[in-house]
């Protein structure tokens, strides 16, 4: 056994004879005289075990105890003294001293002190090492979690993207055998039934790719500066018809005060798109029918000089339970015409542009969608890479599936 | 005499692809949109068959189905299922709703899983009502 101990009292005699002692015992020993001294030997060599005299000049052994504490709390320290001086063990034990005994020095009494302090620096080893061994531990497990919980997103992901594309693959199954039908039998309502399934039906799948790729695409955004209002102005004239021939009142609503600021036009402009989709297949909802249907595009201007537009429709509102689940990929209350991307990917979009997104509906009395656009000067990072534009899907009204026939 | 099929789905491909499949092979089908729409055309217009969605807004299949099958003047008429809902989902809903209600609702005459295929539809239809 060659653990080192340091010896520190300020009489060269306890030294040398106390210092045989430990030798005796296995102890590899270094001296000091002082306070000072042994501090600096403590720092450089890092012994586990001090054994200090309390009077000395200079530092006493208190201040030492404290000072080595302080630096090394992982150092036991035992304290000799002269007196049987009661305050004297109080403190030092306050101070965490392993031990307190008196000169004369006893063998017996010393050798107890040194094993305690074997057994608390043991305790400790053991100790750290229980407390590294579990975060180990923690951290293994919470790894393996993660991944497992990837994996199930993963797996759900596909899960229901192949339900989705079974689906559409029914209606092409559907859509063919009604064309086949029409042709062996010479039908034209068969023929224009049967085709009407199978554009509609491709349309879906191009939609769902598209939406896919948007979502899915990592994406250099395209910063200029532009005036928010124009890109909702341009969709007003976009909407315009399809508004009209949905029996929509469709109004835009803009604030003049409003100045250029950094955004990515064609991605706003698909976020926007998305939102008045929405707005209009709430308007269209059976749940809706016989209600007016009004949808109110809007812009003001925000604190800091950003934008808020806001997407307002009469239609048939959602529900709290649905609201927590519309920013969630693949969740739809539109069936089998909704890829359920849509709102995941405009939420993608606004925090893009450091914005957020908002909804305020109830049951039955409409919903209003909220983006609000910082101001912030993003367009320093515009990259303008042409190929990673924003390829929006094609609106088209959601009764453009369903034909004139009235099955 | 033609045998009237009443089809209930709120997917208007399902409803064109199975009035025409129905149509080409002799039989007379209609249709409803939901549970709801499908309970009234049952009731009027007496059909010997009826093929049923699980999932539709308003009333579902579910209801619907323990409707049908508790009214003494429809409740002999055989029922074909088709579903994207698994065959197991559907079984043991309705084993928890016959336990809650207390009343056992006899299974449907037939299950089929979405999307349906012509010749599978049309083998289970004459196959019941032969």
């Amino acid at each position: 056994m060659i653990n080192p101990i340091l010896l520190v009292d300020d009489e060269e005699g306890i030294r040398k004879v106390l210092g045989i002692s430990l030798a005796d015992w296995g102890y590899r020993v270094l001296t000091a005289a002082s306070g000072e001294e042994a501090l600096d030997i403590v720092r450089k060599h890092r012994p586990p075990v001090v054994l200090t005299d309390v009077k000395m000049p200079g530092m006493d052994g208190i201040e030492l105890l404290q000072r080595i504490k302080k630096e090394m709390p992982e150092t036991e320290v035992i304290m000799v003294t002269g007196h049987g001086d009661l305050e004297l063990a109080i403190r030092s034990i306050q101070f965490e001293a392993v031990d307190f005994i008196t000169k004369p020095i006893n063998d017996a009494a010393l050798r107890i002190a040194l094993q305690r302090a074997r057994e608390r620096i043991w305790m400790k080893e053991k100790l750290r090492e229980y407390t590294q061994g579990l975060e180990q531990l923690v951290l293994e497990k919470s790894q393996r979690l993660i991944e497992t919980e990837r994996l199930a997103a993963i797996g759900q992901t596909v899960a229901t993207l192949a339900h989705a594309i079974k689906n559409i693959i029914g209606g092409l199954n559907g859509g063919i055998f009604v064309v086949e039908k029409g042709m062996e039998l010479g039908s034209q309502k068969y023929l224009t039934q049967g085709w009407a399934m199978v554009k509609g039906n491709v349309e879906k799948i191009k939609n769902l790719a598209l939406d896919l790729l948007n979502y899915s695409k990592e994406r250099e955004p395209e910063y200029r500066r532009i005036n928010p209002n124009r890109v909702a102005s341009d969709l007003h004239l976009l909407m315009q018809e399809r508004a009209r021939e949905c029996g929509i009142n469709l109004t835009v609503r803009l604030d003049e005060r409003i100045k250029e600021i950094s955004l990515d036009p064609d991605a706003i402009h698909c976020c926007l798109l998305n939102l008045l989709g929405n707005a209009f297949d709430a308007c269209l909802d059976v749940e809706n029918s016989g209600n007016p249907k009004e949808v109110v595009l809007s812009t003001a201007l925000i604190e800091g000089g950003g934008v808020e537009y806001r997407v307002i429709d009469s239609g048939c509102g959602l529900s709290e339970e649905i609201k927590e689940k519309i920013f969630k990929a693949f969740f739809s209350t539109k069936g089998t015409r909704g890829t359920g991307l849509g709102l995941m990917i405009v939420q993608k979009i606004v925090l893009e542009h450091g914005g957020e997104v908002s909804v305020f509906s109830e049951k039955g009395k409409g919903a209003t969608f909220a983006v609000r656009l910082p101001a912030g000067d993003i367009a320093l990072c515009g990259k303008g890479r042409k190929e990673n534009s924003v390829r929006c899907r094609t609106w088209r009204s959601p009764d453009a599936t369903k034909g004139e026939n009235n099955v | 005499m033609v045998k009237k099929i009443l089809v209930v789905d709120d997917e208007q491909d399902i409803r064109v692809f199975m009035t025409t499949l129905l149509e080409t092979s002799g039989f007379k089908p209609v249709t409803a949109k939901d549970g709801r729409e499908g309970l009234e055309m049952a009731r009027k217009e007496k059909p010997a068959l009826i093929i049923m969605d699980i999932m539709m807004p308003r009333e579902s299949g579910i209801f619907m189905y323990r409707e049908v099958k508790k009214d003494p003047e429809m409740r002999n008429i055989p029922v074909i299922m088709v579903s994207a809902l698994s065959k197991k989902t559907f079984f043991h809903s309705q084993k928890v709703v016959d336990e809650f209600e207390g009343v056992k609702i006899p299974e449907p005459a037939a299950y089929i899983e979405k999307p349906p295929e012509a010749e599978e539809l049309l083998v289970t239809i004459r196959g019941i009502l032969a």
